[in-house]
């Protein structure tokens, strides 16, 4: 590896996703003077948020309330989520959704001009923004273009970091970043550090995660010293398509589309879910209810009907039905167009003719770097934000369309007080740093490009493959002891395998080998963290459902996990924290019939409204 | 179902370390009727040759980055089947038009900085406070500039447009329609401010209406439509200099 | 080291797609409406030249070799009144409200009605 010159900026930050670039502006403009460094492993515009299709979570309209929108989203946590930073987040929701409309995301809207909502699964009134299904792309391409109006935010597109750099007094300095296109590792340093790196669903094989989504973010302050917190938690997107693991929004649910086995029955009406309410009857779809139910226990739904023979073979395993014929060709297409231009493409289905095959797919990290409400870790001077970080208001179960109000509210936040840190600082030593940096370097060349790499008998795509099936047979909806045991085993032994790691690729020029194989490194860690955390807690709550611990226990679990990471790399040190409980004590979580609404009498008016706001008309 | 044998991917190599010229390299993949050229690909990578170098991400036609020409043709490589090939071979080369950084990797920087030059944000003289509410837009508002809004960046359009292909300082396709779209955007102001780039020399008026960057747009953006409804705003801007004071219009 | 590699320039670029070959012949079929002007231009000059002169030039008109080259000015003629009104609907869209009309009724609205009015009313103003 080339050793590099040295970059100093005020603030740095890793990842540009939807976090980061929110993070960006929000420094660039309250600080003018300030430089904010965005190093991110991928142009901007390509990062993982713009996948993201069903909408973003904010109440605006008056049959709303703050008060609904904390209860749905600590009750959809299975109360494992901090009831302060949830009242935050559900607080800086509005104004922040606000923002982003006018920075120019083409909102969907009413015909009286103001943004249109649409129901989400969990929520008991619809509260949830929307660009149509392509809800991130829009608000990631908004947030990108918006960066360019401010000359103080420097990109280091299509550069990989690799390792925070710490001063002596053990602050967050910056980090080591190799640029792909010359192989150069570069210190860039500032006087705070934000991680914005997204999620690590690539731990697992059939996700709708994109090929980056390998939690380096993650490791990286793993390695660094911080706790990974509630790695157990991962969700399941109850609807994927069988085989590529495509996402088929929640939306299409929202919008009225209905869940069917493969006797043509809407099973979820067997599971505590509520009535099945005719897809004309003019109070479906239900909220909190049925298909908008939330997706841990729709994904344990197909589990069990799937234990019960009751759902669809196809040549990419077993599926159920997503019906969306009722709502016509025009809804679909005004409403939910990808979900057909995807259905079509990657499912050879037309889903006003036919109903779309779906099955659980991995979709989500509730957990992440441990942050506490300010977005800080406990390293001075380090912040995540984003599906990397774990505040925590996703708990035990994130409601669909909460994260991209995530990414806005604590992108916005950790910008702000990396800024504050950053403007108390005074300037550090360079060369210590930039030494580090020639480490690292070091550390890769040796690693990677030595002779013994050359002769190594390890293959990435070999050990990336038995780490997906050890996650998915291990740690999948369902776990239990003998299965976590098995995968925590397992991911021992790749460790081990992956020191013997050989690349066909010894050249510098955008080396994707090499950053294949530091993505699994990255992935690597963060799946011990998750096996190991879920190994210990022995209860089930939300997505961590432990056959052998069938049920919640909140004299010992109310608790996050932190996952220290073990000096030799050995099986991670667990510890946990209480819960911050406020006004909102731990209850029963039901969906359904009584689902949690607490002036039942509002369901028919919500639906009703619903019902008028017909854009579609 | 699948699995009928094999298929055959001619794959462009250029290193930049050790190559003065690039070459193909032939490779042998197993044949699935599911699979897309980019899944074909990345088999590669993983099981034979670790060396293709390549971009990648969502595999869902969203995020841009596997823009390359198939058989000649720009195509998103996650969304082009080789069920549409077999059992001719397929050829991959990166997308013309552009500097090739590595294999099938391309420079993105010029387009980068032609994005940036349109002013591609919301430019207001009055900027609400949020506690304000949104600004109102209609549905047909909103429908005169979303189409123009869908545009993912994944270049396929520069790779077809022979003006991009002769003049390398020409905005492009896309750039262009990014500016349209803000102009055309009811919250935004800043159409004359954006104009000034839009009607240097180098940008709209470039535009010979070839139209292949809409045919091979996957997003249906219409980027040729785009420039020319530009035009026309332009030329009105233009005869508006004539009537009216300078800063009355837009 | 050598850096990025530019591929050569591709000077037949419109032999490539057939697109690019649509494009360069609409753009040629501009040639013939020129070369038609000039016919227009020789006309008016031989009227100014006398009635002898006209009725020479119209009956040079005449010959095979001139009326071959008028359909085929026609046909380019026509041909560029159909690629010009098939982009109407690209450059010109039309909306009501939040729908846009779709390409051909645009066509039909913005294009090739008013010409065939236009048209109509200049063929009864000349054959009346």
């Amino acid at each position: 590896m080339n050793h590099g010159t040295t970059h100093q900026h005020d603030v740095i930050i890793i990842g540009g996703g939807g976090a980061g670039l929110r993070a960006a502006i929000a420094i660039a403009e309250e600080n003018p003077s300030f430089s904010v460094a965005c190093v991110s492993k991928v142009y901007p515009m390509r990062s993982h948020t713009v996948t993201a299709e069903g909408g973003a979570a904010a109440v605006i309209k008056d049959n709303d309330s703050l008060e609904d929108h904390i209860y749905d989203t600590i009750s959809g946590a299975d109360w494992l989520a901090d009831q302060d930073a949830v009242e935050y987040f559900v607080n800086r929701a509005p104004p922040e959704m606000v923002q982003l409309e006018h920075w120019g995301c083409p909102w969907s809207r009413m015909p009286d001009g103001s943004v249109a909502v649409r129901p989400f699964g969990g929520m008991k009134i619809e509260r949830t923004w929307f660009a149509a299904d392509k809800t991130g792309f829009h608000m990631l391409h908004s947030l990108f273009q918006t960066t360019l109006k401010y000359g103080n935010i420097v990109r280091y597109d299509e550069h990989f970091a690799s390792k925070l750099l710490l001063d002596d007094a053990g602050n967050c300095r910056g980090c080591a970043a190799i640029e792909l296109r010359t192989g150069t590792v570069r210190a860039i340093l500032g006087k705070s550090v934000i991680i914005c790196t997204g999620g690590a669903g690539k731990a697992f094989p059939f996700t709708t995660n994109g090929a980056i989504k390998t939690g380096d973010g993650m490791a990286m302050a793993y390695r660094a010293g911080v706790a990974l917190k509630d790695m157990e938690f991962i969700q399941y997107h109850p609807t994927g398509l069988p085989g590529t693991g495509i996402l088929i929004t929640e939306a299409s649910r929202g919008e009225g589309g209905i869940l069917v086995n493969k006797d043509g029955y809407r099973y979820l009406q067997d599971y505590d879910l509520g009535e099945a309410l005719d897809v004309g009857d003019p109070r479906h779809p239900q909220k909190r209810a049925m298909e908008l139910g939330p997706r841990d226990k729709l994904s344990q739904c197909f589990i069990k009907e799937k234990n019960a023979g009751r759902t669809i073979r196809t040549k990419d395993g077993d599926a159920v039905h997503l019906d969306l014929r009722h709502l016509g060709a025009a809804k679909i297409d005004k409403r939910i167009p990808f979900v057909r231009e995807l259905a079509r493409s990657y499912a050879g289905i037309d889903p006003v003719h036919q109903p779309i095959p779906v099955r659980p797919v991995v979709h989500y990290v509730m957990g992440g770097i441990d942050v506490d409400s300010n977005s800080a870790t406990g390293i001075p001077g380090l912040y995540a934000a984003g599906e990397c970080a774990c505040v925590s208001i996703n708990g035990a179960n994130r409601l669909g369309s909460n994260s991209l109000t995530e990414l806005l509210v604590f992108g916005a936040q950790a910008g702000t007080h990396a800024a504050r840190f950053a403007m108390d600082r005074p300037d550090y030593d360079v060369s210590g740093l930039e030494a580090q940096a020639a480490d690292e370097g070091e550390r890769i060349r040796r690693d990677y490009f030595s002779m013994r790499t050359r002769s190594g008998s390890e293959r990435i795509a070999v050990i990336r493959k038995e780490l997906h099936d050890a996650m998915e047979d291990g740690a999948g909806i369902y776990r239990d002891a003998e299965s976590l045991d098995a995968a925590c085993n397992k991911i021992a032994e790749l460790r081990e395998r992956y020191a013997k790691i050989t690349l066909d690729d010894q050249s510098n020029c955008f080396n994707t080998e090499l950053t294949a194989a530091l993505e699994l490194a990255s992935l690597l860690d963060v799946a011990q963290a998750m096996a190991h955390s879920a190994m210990e807690r022995t209860e089930s709550r939300g997505s961590h459902q432990r056959l052998d611990h069938p049920d919640r226990n909140d004299d010992d679990f109310l608790a996050h996990s932190l996952a220290f990471r073990a000096e030799d790399g050995g099986a991670p040190r667990i510890e946990y924290r209480p819960v911050t409980i406020t006004r909102w004590p731990p209850g029963k979580r039901t969906y359904g019939a009584d689902s949690g609404l607490k002036r039942p009498a509002d369901a028919a008016a919500a639906n009703d409204d619903t019902a008028a706001s017909g854009e579609t008309r | 179902m699948s699995n009928n044998g094999k298929i055959t991917l001619e794959i462009f190599r250029y290193h930049p370390e050790t190559d003065t010229e690039p070459r193909f390299q032939s490779y042998e993949v197993p044949y699935d009727e599911d699979w897309v050229v980019l899944d074909a690909i990345n088999w590669i990578k993983d099981h034979i040759d670790g060396t293709v170098t390549h971009r990648w991400s969502c595999r869902m036609g969203v995020c841009g980055s596997c823009g390359m020409m198939v058989n000649g043709e720009p195509k998103l490589t996650c969304a082009a089947f080789l069920k549409d090939y077999h059992p001719r071979a397929v050829k991959v080369e990166p997308l013309v038009n552009f500097p090739v950084e590595r294999d099938l990797v391309v420079s993105m920087d010029g387009f980068m900085d032609k994005l940036d030059a349109v002013k591609p944000y919301i430019i207001r003289d009055d900027v609400n406070d949020t506690s304000e509410g949104e600004y109102l837009q209609s549905p047909a508002e909103l429908a005169r500039y979303k189409q123009f809004s869908m545009c993912i960046n994944c270049m396929l359009c520069y790779a077809a447009c022979p003006v991009v292909g002769h003049e390398e300082e020409f905005l492009g396709p896309a750039a262009l329609a990014l500016g349209h779209r803000y102009n055309k955007d009811s919250r935004d102001q800043g159409q004359s401010e954006r104009m000034e780039v839009m009607l240097s020399d180098e940008a709209m008026w470039g535009c010979t209406f070839v139209g292949e960057c809409s045919v091979v747009c996957p997003k249906h953006v219409d980027p040729a439509g785009a420039i020319q409804q530009a035009k026309a705003m332009g030329a009105q801007e233009y005869f508006k200099g004539f009537v009216m004071p300078r800063g009355a219009g837009g | 080291m050598s850096g990025q590699y530019h591929r050569p320039h591709r000077w037949a670029w419109w032999t490539e797609r057939p697109g690019y070959l649509r494009f360069m012949i609409r753009e040629l079929t501009s040639v013939f409406m020129a070369g038609y002007l000039v016919v227009f231009v020789m006309t008016l000059a031989s009227v100014g030249g006398g009635e002898a002169a006209f009725a020479e030039w119209i009956a040079a008109l005449g010959s095979p070799a001139w009326m071959a080259a008028h359909v085929v000015a026609l046909i380019a003629a026509v041909w560029h009144a159909v690629t010009f009104f098939g982009a109407v609907p690209q450059a010109m869209p039309v909306f009501l409200g939040e729908r846009r009309l779709p390409g051909p009724v645009a066509q039909i609205v913005m294009g090739y009605g008013p010409w065939l009015t236009v048209s109509a009313v200049i063929v009864w103003w000349v054959v009346r």
